[in-house]
């Protein structure tokens, strides 16, 4: 096994400010989310940002989640797939193979994180605007679902440049080639990214945590999950999809009582 | 061993594409990825891609990013890792720049109007004979000597930029007049009163132990957003104990809304908080005495004590006393002012007085406190970026009505979507004889102009920029092309100029000595840079010139982290009189609501309007996109039976205009709050015609010490209409989280980690 790319999201760090979203729907050709799109709640993105009310004026809360596609080590989107074209890659990446997809949806019933978008329309831009459009990226097509890679295109890239110099593609050097869009965006360093495979199959498997995890963002999961009040929790986890990305909990020195969310 | 279909696939493919591929000998394996069938497009090999760092300037406060180019296209902005104001970090608007370069609605060569003013009726011509043109008129001027009614507006440029527009409007003896719809006056004389200093000092927030905010919206909009963010991020969870930020404003923004506390202050009365705060600190013996003394003069501000001013501000005595303490005991601490708290007819009073509360806790010129930048080393752009005020545009219109403007000169501004339009800007305009506009955007006020010279995109052209605020040490942010010209050589009469080198050229065909080293933009760039070659220290030294220009210029400008400000921590001056805000008069039953209008996360103040990106990007707080929404208190809203998407009329003495309903849970009751950007009557395809634009009802009260706009100072009633439009907001596009006992979606501890 080669990697287990995985994340780590700091909720006391996010501030909301949406340059994750912008920054990913730059690099992945994201179709043009215009007015219709939202009013019809079919608008992309990849990655969103939640935001959950907490009581009402003047005890009142908005707390923000950044959610992307989990990568789900038992990711339920996979068995429902009648083609194949989701499938769990090698490098622990949920990858979806868009000239397979035939729309039959099921993936999208399937998510309980709801990370997957339906192309209900062909993606259109004006002929100018497509000089943007990020070449290593597939425009994808009408009816067919599409979801955050992890920018699959950054690691393939980076992988290349190692190769060449023959270093690891974990090298600290290719850090900025690697980490998706949305992790060399966010100001607040809310993101990180890395191979987290050590740590992850630890947590899955209920074994000890390595003692020297591979990357900065395993050796962080693994401080908050470790330590006595550690932040660490994976979004419903209890369904069992074992996700490769790793909450961390919002600190209020202010909260009353336990919150869940709405 | 059982074969599943999906090994059965793999095996297959790979099987029929080894021997292929391995027919040409010396191929990796690592090749056989490529073609594997289970692979994706985005495996293959594309070509190879190039960064470029340049600066980003789709914001007041530019960022230093990088740009991947293809192909000769610019493809993604990344934020430049090196440039000390965001260090790697970018934000939403940043983007917007590749699609203002690659606009479908770009303004492709100069235009010279044909129809009537206003119309929209355009001929392409030369940039000859358009160049022609606006050297004709400017000597008219000259020979007329009327060169007086010549006004050059841009948006508030530092670095060469700003300096070469100066000094073309002074030299030829015309009026120079930076705009920006959100004027920053009163933060500049307030910063100017406090500390002396003309520029936007630098805060420690990464080493700051407690932050203590009025008004700024500075996680989001506000000045330096995305340093800020960075600087919160290392305060929340950085290699530090954590930090606390509270958050005083009469809106609940998004900087209120990650606030551990947000505390809801009475429109206009953040100065007096600010003193009451002071009052605590004093009387209790937390403060600096000498400090103390020489903001006080020996007074405990006793009129300020917390029982006094509780009605008056709306925030109870515990709470004042409260935050005084936290804010004198948690040292490193931060007072920092802006966005609504200093656009009140009192606004320089209270910013003057929060900004003071840093010489209580001793954070002036300390680490973690307030740092101040130093003028970057070249004397020729010393100067900060300034900007007119709203006074000054009022006394502009006095004179174009009167026909003592004679020709205006537009560029990066768009002051007849900006400016109240109970000052009638636009219509003044109707008696200038000729407006020029360098636009590349069919903006509002280029929909107005005679003759239309449109300069490069950002990336296509060169520049400097001196950041306001800056990182606390000299810099100079290099912007280089990263592109070619996107229209170069597509038509006879297509193609755009850098307004640098329009601005030279206007000077060399009137003989207009302009005393700059150098006939281009890009010579002066380089005269000025050889200065800093010479200077051999920062974070760019080399042998000769020429490597030192390409080691800037790949790094993204010059910087030296050592030439700190000097001259120590300037006096603390006396704190000034207490002054209340005015509001329009109340009339009973019609004004009932302070109106809080604020810049939108995605277009900022209309800047980015014709970006969908930007147009798309949710609201943090309601998510709402495209169009505009007036945020309603939850409670009130049923009151007035209000649903979200309802049209509600707001009007305010000076006009009225229609937004859609979004009751909101945190706003107060009695504040209503608009975004601004939308409502442009050009601008093209994703920005023409769309939602209301909230300058057109502000009201033209000013703060008079300073001549600023009091923006959030207009009171409005809401009226329902009998209408209803779907709000195009991101919330409830993926369905809620079902609500069982272990469906959590947001974890909080209150375990201090």
């Amino acid at each position: 096994m080669a990697e287990s790319w995985g994340m780590v999201i700091d909720l006391d760090k996010c501030t909301g400010c949406q340059a994750c979203v912008v920054a990913c729907q730059s690099e992945n050709n994201i179709p043009i989310n215009d007015e219709g799109l939202f009013n019809q709640r079919r608008a992309i993105e990849w990655i969103r940002i939640e935001r959950y009310w907490e009581g009402e004026f003047p005890d009142v809360k908005a707390r923000f989640i950044p959610i992307l596609c989990q990568h789900c080590a038992d990711a339920p989107c996979e068995p429902v797939c009648p083609v194949f074209a989701t499938y769990h890659n090698n490098e622990g990446l949920n990858v979806q193979v868009y000239n397979r997809c035939i729309g039959t949806r099921f993936c999208a019933n399937g998510c309980p994180y709801h990370v997957r978008f339906f192309n209900f329309w062909e993606p259109e831009w004006p002929d100018s605007l497509k000089n943007q459009l990020n070449p290593d990226v597939t425009v994808r097509s009408r009816g067919i679902m599409e979801k955050c890679t992890f920018c699959v295109q950054r690691i393939r890239r980076t992988g290349r440049k190692a190769a060449q110099a023959g270093i690891d593609k974990s090298d600290a050097e290719l850090e900025r080639g690697l980490n998706p869009a949305c992790v060399n965006a966010c100001p607040t360093q809310t993101l990180e990214f890395g191979d987290m495979i050590d740590v992850l199959t630890a947590v899955k498997e209920g074994t000890r945590l390595p003692d020297e995890p591979k990357s900065k963002a395993g050796a962080k999961v693994k401080k908050e999950l470790e330590e006595d009040g550690g932040r660490g929790y994976r979004l419903r986890e209890q369904l069992g999809t074992n996700p490769s990305v790793v909450y961390l909990r919002k600190v209020d020195e202010h909260r009353k009582e336990v919150v869940t969310h709405g | 061993m059982a074969l599943t279909r999906r090994q059965f696939l793999t095996l297959t493919g790979g099987a029929t594409a080894a021997p292929i591929i391995f027919l040409a000998c010396g191929v990796p394996a690592e090749e056989l990825l490529v073609e594997a069938p289970l692979e994706m497009p985005e495996d293959l090999v594309s070509g190879l891609d190039n960064w470029y760092a340049t600066l980003c300037r789709q914001c007041g406060t530019s960022e230093g990013v990088v740009v991947r180019v293809m192909e000769g296209r610019a493809k993604k902005v990344e934020g430049n890792l090196d440039y000390p104001v965001n260090m790697g970090k970018h934000s939403a608007r940043c983007e917007g720049g590749l699609q203002d370069l690659y606009h479908p609605d770009r303004i492709k060569g100069p235009l010279l109007r044909s129809g009537e003013r206003g119309t929209g009726q355009y001929e392409e011509v030369s940039w000859t004979d358009a160049l022609g043109r606006l050297n004709l008129q400017l000597s008219q001027l000259q020979s007329s000597r009327n060169q007086n009614s010549m006004v050059l507006v841009t948006n508030p440029i530092g670095g060469h930029l700003g300096m070469i527009a100066e000094t073309f409007a002074s030299k030829f003896g015309g009026r120079y007049m930076p705009y920006e719809p959100v004027e920053r006056t009163n933060l500049k004389a307030a910063i100017k009163q406090v500390f002396g200093q003309d520029r936007i000092p630098d805060f420690e927030i990464e080493n700051a132990n407690y932050v203590l905010s009025f008004g700024a919206d500075f996680l989001n909009t506000w000045v330096s957003p995305t340093r800020y963010a960075r600087g919160y991020g290392e305060f929340r969870q950085g290699d530090r104990e954590r930090g606390t930020l509270v958050h005083v404003d009469s809106r609940f923004s998004m900087t209120g809304a990650n606030a551990d506390s947000w505390i809801h202050v009475k429109p206009g009365m953040e100065g007096i908080l600010a003193l009451s705060i002071a009052h605590v600190i004093i009387k209790d013996g937390l403060a600096d005495p000498a400090a103390a003394q020489a903001l006080t003069g020996g007074s405990n501000l006793e009129e300020f004590a917390p029982e006094s001013v509780a009605a008056k501000t709306g925030v109870s005595a515990e709470t004042i006393e409260q935050v005084a303490h936290d804010f004198a005991s948690h040292k490193p601490a931060i007072a920092l002012g802006g966005g609504s708290a200093g656009a009140h007819t009192n606004g320089l009073f209270n910013l003057t007085a929060i900004y003071s509360l840093n010489y209580l806790v001793g954070s002036v010129g300390q680490p973690g406190g307030v740092v101040f930048t130093p003028a970057p080393p070249l004397s020729e752009i010393a100067n900060a970026p300034s900007s007119s005020s709203y006074q000054d545009w009022a006394d502009l219109v006095n004179d174009m009505r009167s026909g003592d403007v004679g020709l205006m000169m537009v560029r990066g501004a768009d002051p007849m979507h900006g400016l109240p339009g109970t000052l009638g800007f636009r219509d003044a305009s109707y008696d200038v004889p000729v407006i020029v506009s360098f636009s590349n955007i069919m903006d509002d006020t280029t929909a107005m102009a005679d003759i239309v010279l449109p300069e490069h995109n950002s990336f296509e052209d060169w520049g400097t920029d001196t950041p306001d605020a800056g990182p606390g040490y000299e810099i100079v942010g290099f912007q280089q092309p990263v592109v070619r010209p996107f229209f170069e050589g597509r038509g006879e009469h297509l193609g755009t100029r850098g307004f640098a080198d329009i601005l030279l050229a206007a000077a060399q065909g009137l003989s207009l000595d302009l005393g700059l080293a150098g006939e281009t933009y890009k010579d002066i760039l380089q005269g000025s840079a050889e200065k800093l070659f010479a200077l051999n220290r920062g974070s760019v030294r080399a042998g000769d010139f020429k490597s030192f220009w390409n080691g800037m210029l790949q790094r993204g400008g010059w910087w030296d982290v050592n030439a700190k400000a000097s001259g120590g921590v300037p006096a603390p001056q006396r704190l000034p009189e207490a002054e209340e805000p005015r509001f329009d008069p109340a009339i009973p039953g019609r004004f009932n609501f302070h109106l809080s209008p604020f810049s939108s996360t995605g277009i900022g103040e209309g800047q980015g309007a014709h970006i969908p990106w930007l147009q798309a990007t949710p609201d943090p707080i309601t998510s709402a996109t495209w169009l505009t929404w007036v945020e309603i208190n939850i409670r009130i809203a049923e009151d007035l039976d209000l649903r979200e998407g309802d049209v509600v009329r707001v009007t305010s003495p000076r006009g009225s205009i229609e937004a859609l309903a979004y009751p909101h849970p945190g706003i107060p009751p009695d504040v209503v709050a608009i975004p601004m950007g939308q409502g442009h009557v050009a601008g093209g395809r994703y920005a023409e015609g769309r939602g209301a634009n909230v300058f057109s009802i502000l009201s033209d009260l000013t703060d008079e010490s300073t001549g600023a706009l009091a923006w959030s100072a207009t009171r409005v009633g809401i009226e329902k209409l009998d209408k209803w439009i779907r709000l195009p907001k991101f919330e409830n596009s993926v369905p809620d989280p079902p609500e069982d006992e272990e469906g959590l979606v947001i974890e909080v501890t209150s375990d201090d980690s």
